[in-house]
């Protein structure tokens, strides 16, 4: 804990800014995530919160920088990014359906090559979700859509990330899934990962969050802690405001 | 018409059916990779036989070396073809007809470079095994048809493997299937649409030389070839590098039908007749479901 590098926020954004053509999709938005902790987007749909996630990761064109650790992250490379360890798991999952679930999660560690370290990681994804263990030579696209959103998630974990994104988990899932995966969030986050998390689900995200980030139109309206939230009219404020 | 001339132009079918397979999933394997369709295709088929002949006769190598040299020299001109041709236009997001013109002008290019360096004769290769053809009853059977069967079969289950057991394989599947999703979990899609290319050339090559020695290679050859390969594409449903191969069989067995039964004069009409009933009736090819 003497490293000076310990008090580097993991993942600093600076004035990130994207436009679609000449719409401004999202104005230039700071943000800042300490090393464990998870942070929640909010905000109506169209208010940026997925352009935020794939600006970061450098899936759309950007002004503004991107920080791990101190160190500025390459724009318009997400190859480079994930191989960082900045991974996102993408609104609507972005599974590789065809293929089996092994598949995927072997995929989702593409850089490493030593089988020993791969098994380990294989493991961890099957203690997290053990249903995947009993599905793995299934095609991904085949199960129901909790189950996709595990690959996913596994997929994501098999890179054993320094930072998970996640673009709106629950959507689309039943309320009993959703609980399930994001209580695996919150055991994830509790043995040390980063995460940022975007929600549309206020509660869910308030409940898991350590800060909130509340965006409207493309820009940052303000940043909550959720614990100072007593009344979900209070957060309406924001999200009308 | 006799058992046997249907017999023996079912197997010669058989034989250049391969051919227009290994074609056919060349295309299929850039499609998927990059949602072009790359009609250089018939330039490295081309190029494989001729430049197998330029070893072979003008630098007196061996006949496996010069075919070796082929094949790599030509998946070298993929990779080459990839960076300077399609990847600018990738760059700049052109459309997808655009790739596709700029695929055809390098087929013209080549094709017109190789008349300018080489010349516009007719070249043939020795056939592999110099023996007298195999007799099954009254079907004779050349040592050069068993070779580009076999050769293909390999070949297609080679890529069966690749596909399916190796990390690059299903890494380049994954880039076919969603690219952004692959870009997230750090597979460099731009080495495996280099790869796809390298791949797709190689194989054209490899049926330019198992070709070859039972017919001609010229610099003009490509085109017809690369149209064969076409249709084999759509039959098996553009994109299955396996249907492709199949559609290739099914190709190659009609056009040696219809030229036993309604005279050589009409095999490029059957074949084009092949491809207007697919687009018809199945235009998701035999195992697509229709869009």
């Amino acid at each position: 804990m003497t490293q000076g590098s310990r008090s580097e926020p993991i993942l600093e954004v600076r004035g990130l800014a994207a436009s679609y053509g000449h719409v401004e999709a999202l104005s230039p938005t700071d943000l800042r995530l300490d090393r464990g902790e998870l942070v929640a987007i909010l905000g109506p749909n169209g208010a940026g919160k997925s352009t935020l996630l794939r600006s970061i990761v450098g899936l759309t064109k950007t002004r503004g920088e991107v920080l791990c650790e101190g160190e500025p992250l390459p724009r318009g490379d997400p190859v480079a990014v994930a191989a960082r360890g900045i991974v996102l798991v993408p609104e609507g999952r972005g599974i590789f359906g065809p293929m089996t679930v092994m598949e995927n999660l072997r995929l989702g560690a593409y850089r490493v090559r030593n089988g020993g370290e791969v098994a380990r990681r294989y493991e961890r994804v099957f203690d997290l979700f053990p249903r995947l263990k009993e599905r793995l030579h299934q095609p991904a696209g085949s199960m129901s859509g909790g189950e996709q959103q595990m690959v996913a998630v596994g997929r994501a974990m098999m890179a054993d990330p320094k930072v998970l994104l996640l673009d709106e988990p629950s959507l689309g899932l039943a309320p009993r899934v959703t609980v399930e995966i994001l209580e695996t969030l919150r055991r994830l986050n509790a043995e040390g990962l980063s995460v940022v998390l975007v929600e549309q689900k206020a509660p869910l995200a308030l409940e898991l969050a350590r800060r909130v980030h509340l965006l409207s139109l493309g820009r940052t309206v303000a940043v909550i802690d959720p614990r100072e939230v007593k009344t979900h009219d209070e957060l309406a404020r924001y999200y009308f405001a | 018409m006799s058992g046997d001339l249907l017999m023996q132009s079912l197997v010669s079918g058989l034989a250049i059916g391969c051919v227009y397979g290994l074609i056919g999933i060349g295309f299929c394997v850039i499609y998927n990779a990059s949602g072009i369709v790359n009609f250089a295709q018939g330039a490295f088929v081309m190029l494989g036989g001729m430049l197998t002949h330029v070893g072979l006769k003008t630098w007196h190598l061996p006949y496996w070396a010069a075919a070796l040299f082929a094949v790599v020299a030509v998946a070298v001109l993929g990779v080459v073809l990839e960076r300077i041709v399609v990847r600018p236009l990738w760059r700049r997001k052109a459309p997808v007809f655009v790739m596709i013109l700029a695929t055809l002008a390098a087929q013209i290019v080549i094709e017109r470079l190789t008349f300018l360096l080489v010349d516009d004769q007719p070249k043939t290769l020795p056939v592999f095994t110099d023996l007298p053809p195999l007799k099954l009853g009254a079907v004779a059977l050349s040592y050069q048809t068993l070779w580009i069967v076999a050769g293909s079969l390999a070949i297609v289950a080679g890529l069966a493997v690749f596909f399916k057991s190796t990390l690059t394989g299903k890494a380049m599947r994954a880039c076919a299937i969603d690219r952004e999703a692959a870009l997230l979990q750090a597979i460099p899609v731009s080495r495996m649409l280099a790869l796809a290319f390298a791949l797709s050339a190689a194989l054209g090559a490899v049926a330019g030389i198992l070709l070859t020695p039972t017919q001609y290679t010229a610099f003009n050859v490509g085109v017809p070839f690369a149209i064969s390969g076409f249709i084999a594409a759509i039959i098996g449903g553009f994109g299955r590098p396996f249907g492709a191969f199949l559609g290739g069989l099914m190709l190659g067995v009609v056009q040696s039908v219809a030229i036993l039964s309604l005279g050589s004069g009409l095999k490029s009409a059957a074949a084009l007749s092949v491809l207007l009933v697919f687009l018809f009736f199945r235009p998701a090819g035999i195992f697509g479901v229709a869009k």
